[in-house]
């Protein structure tokens, strides 16, 4: 349905997006993982036509958007990290404006935004000014106005920062639901690995303009099948131990956290005992030891060496 | 394009700071600068008011029997005489001159006293008196011989006697001056002064009358300059909102909904249009209501200045448009600010609308008479004085082109995709 082919930006010689491939087929939903200045938002601008790639291309049912974004802009619906909202008006002028400018037709407009509203929730506080709603709110009506004039795609960039639970929650519901009764593509970007966990099937993850890898979750989590992660909670800090764990033959990697260590070790190597044998030999109780199941979140630190929130 | 309009004007109405300093403080300062500046354009008898003594010299029943004499001897035929002494009979010019400087309007200006000449003098040289008038002895039997029996003058002039050329003095003079020049065209008489000057000086500090001429007050001034500055200062609000729908994404918002630009430079500019419009509208009913600043005026004055507003306020919306384009272009919202209130000022300086034009060098004038403000301010003024028609054309076909020129500038300067 959309596919971008070797997508680029650059921003003053610095490239900011780098060949970038993603596809959506229809009726997915799909996760977009960075951290902060990966490049997820400068991809969704240039997605939605709002800047011009340095180099690359849409498409749109085969079909460039780059010169004539008229099509594209017909089927997307895009909820900007920012809340791109009149403050000044209530929730159902700033819906009434923005579909008029949808040019969502007069006679369904008003039945549209009843809907909208009742899909995030808000429907009772319509006549409130937006400068009056919490964040939470105010991010709902966000998604609500991109949804006026039923997109086919949906992009949301962030839609959740700094926000409430509860209003997360309905946000993801939201979305969720989108997907699963109307049938909306979604691509959803955020820097919340468990969000993307519950909402897409397929994930990309992007780091310094590149996507360094991409498949479903199971994909995602097979690159960690050699490698077992291990978080030990010791009695003392000990400088020859942890020289003495980093000697051990099976581990890849070890990191100081702020409740001990944390081994990323070759799968099944049965460290736990080698490890018993050196705490003993130092004089240093083994007060925990816990061998993690691995998740998306460990899959990028593994590729990128950094957490997502950095 | 109606919901952009829409959207422009909820978004200014719901801001009540700058509701207040859009309606308000415009009405708020012409009260103000009216009540202190009051002074200066007040009515000439408001400003001057002199205090004189009328010293007759003449004897009316001496000349009148000199007069009869004359008539005696001359080669006139019985009845001729007798209907020459029968208008002398009714011919007072003393008498003349008393009822003019006691009628009711010039009372305004003058006070009479009627004190002796000693006095009279004593006074003058005090300080007390502004001047004395001295209808000379002999007037009557001039007057009425040049008059009646067409004899050449012999120049017995009014005097009038003072100790300084003061303001109050020469408005005296010209007073007099004007009323002898009028029985001049019957009596052939002069009227010289005494006093250190000759030629009859305007009153000053007071405003000009000319006749079939109006003119403008301080109000009026400041009414017309005060509302096309705040006028102007709207331009800059409503194009200074596009800073926060840039910076929160609200014009790339609008922007993916395929609008076309257009409808959003057309928003920002017929909104400003009709603010403004509510602005003069607002400002001129309150200002006439609490200040009366154009009494009497006719519904032909209105309609004219209403027309006058509303090709300024399409410059004004020209202008707006303007700055929302160079809005979408800067990225510090403080600079913005800062270029349009230099603007504005700039404007305002040279539109005279702070002090008017006239206090400006000439060249500055000129140019100022280009401002919108201070082209609008100049129309407006002629409109107050004059109430021709055909002076409106000009100004307004240039306000309205002005406004054109600034739209065509705003849509080519509109930024291109990905420069917002």
């Amino acid at each position: 349905m959309l596919e971008t082919v070797k997508l680029s930006k650059s921003f003053k010689g610095k490239k900011v997006v780098d060949e970038i491939n993603i596809y959506l087929d229809a009726g997915e939903s799909v996760g977009l993982l960075g951290p902060n200045g990966a490049g997820k938002s400068t991809t969704i601008s240039m997605i939605s036509s709002l800047i011009r790639p340095t180099s690359g291309d849409i498409k749109l049912d085969g079909k460039s958007t780059i010169k004539d974004p008229s099509e594209i802009r017909k089927v997307l619906g895009v909820v900007p990290q920012e809340i791109a909202l009149y403050e000044e008006l209530t929730a159902y002028e700033n819906l009434k404006f923005f579909g008029q400018t949808y040019q969502v037709k007069k006679d369904i407009l008003e039945g549209r935004i009843q809907e909208v509203l009742e899909m995030v929730g808000l429907k009772e506080r319509q006549k409130e000014l937006i400068k009056t709603f919490s964040g939470g709110m105010k991010r709902r009506i966000n998604i609500a106005a991109a949804l006026l004039h039923q997109p086919k795609i949906l992009i949301l960039d962030e839609p959740t920062v700094g926000i409430d639970p509860q209003s997360r929650n309905h946000i993801l519901e939201t979305v969720r639901e989108l997907n699963k009764t109307s049938g909306t593509t979604v691509l959803y970007t955020s820097h919340y690995m468990e969000e993307v966990e519950q909402l897409c099937k397929r994930v990309y993850i992007m780091d310094r303009g590149k996507i360094i890898a991409s498949g479903s979750k199971e994909e995602l989590l097979s690159i960690l099948s050699t490698e077992d992660t291990i978080q030990v909670q010791l009695s003392n800090r000990s400088e020859s131990l942890i020289d003495t764990i980093k000697s051990f033959s099976n581990v890849f990697q070890l990191d100081e956290t702020n409740v001990g260590l944390r081994i990323i070790s070759k799968k099944n190597s049965n460290l736990l005992s080698k490890l018993v044998l050196a705490s003993e030999k130092e004089g240093i109780q083994i007060v925990n030891y816990q061998v993690e199941i691995p998740s998306l979140e460990d899959v990028f630190l593994h590729l990128t060496g950094k957490t997502l929130r950095d | 394009m109606s919901s952009f309009i829409k959207k422009d004007i909820l978004v200014f109405w719901r801001d009540r700071k700058e509701i207040l300093m859009a309606l308000l403080l415009p009405i708020i300062l012409i009260v103000i600068l009216n009540f202190a500046f009051s002074g200066l354009f007040k009515d000439d008898e408001e400003a001057i008011h002199i205090d004189i003594a009328l010293l007759v010299a003449d004897d009316e029943k001496v000349g009148k029997e000199q007069f009869e004499h004359a008539v005696k001897e001359t080669e006139l035929s019985p009845t001729e005489k007798e209907k020459v002494l029968d208008e002398a009979a009714n011919l007072n010019p003393v008498g003349l001159i008393h009822d003019f400087l006691i009628n009711p309007e010039i009372q305004d200006w003058i006070t009479i006293k009627e004190i002796s000449e000693q006095e009279a003098t004593k006074q003058v040289n005090n300080g007390d008196l502004d001047a004395i008038i001295r209808i000379p002895e002999g007037f009557t039997y001039e007057v009425l011989s040049v008059v009646l029996l067409d004899e050449r003058p012999n120049h017995i002039p009014v005097n009038i006697l003072a100790k300084d050329p003061s303001t109050e003095v020469g408005a005296l003079q010209d007073i007099v001056h004007n009323f002898v020049h009028s029985l001049n065209v019957q009596f052939a008489l002069g009227s010289t002064g005494e006093t250190v000057y000759a030629e009859p000086v305007l009153p000053q500090g007071g405003r000009e009358v000319v006749e079939g001429i109006d003119t403008y007050s301080i109000s009026q001034y400041f009414t017309i300059a005060i509302s096309t500055l705040f006028a102007l200062f709207l331009a800059q609000t409503v194009a200074l909102k596009t800073v926060t729908e840039k910076r929160e994404r609200v014009v790339n918002r609008i922007l993916l909904t395929n609008s076309n630009p257009i409808n959003f430079l057309l928003g920002k500019t017929v909104s400003t249009f009709i603010l403004v419009c509510i602005q003069m509208v607002i400002t001129f009913t309150a200002v006439q209501l609490l200040l009366s600043v154009f009494p009497g005026k006719t519904l032909e004055f209105w309609v004219g200045l209403v027309v006058i507003m509303i090709a300024f306020s399409l410059t004004v919306a020209g202008l707006s448009s303007l700055f929302t384009s160079i809005v979408l272009h800067l990225s510090d919202s403080n600079t913005a600010s800062g270029l349009f209130t230099l603007i504005i000022m700039g404007l305002g300086v040279l539109g005279g609308s702070f002090f008017p034009l006239e206090g400006l060098p000439n060249v500055f004038q000129k140019i100022g008479e280009w401002t919108p403000n201070g082209l609008t301010q100049t129309t407006a003024i002629k409109w107050i004085q004059f109430s021709d028609m055909s002076d409106l054309f000009f100004p307004l076909t240039v306000l309205t082109a002005i406004s054109i020129v600034c739209f065509a500038i705003s849509m080519s300067i509109f930024p291109n995709r990905g420069r917002i």
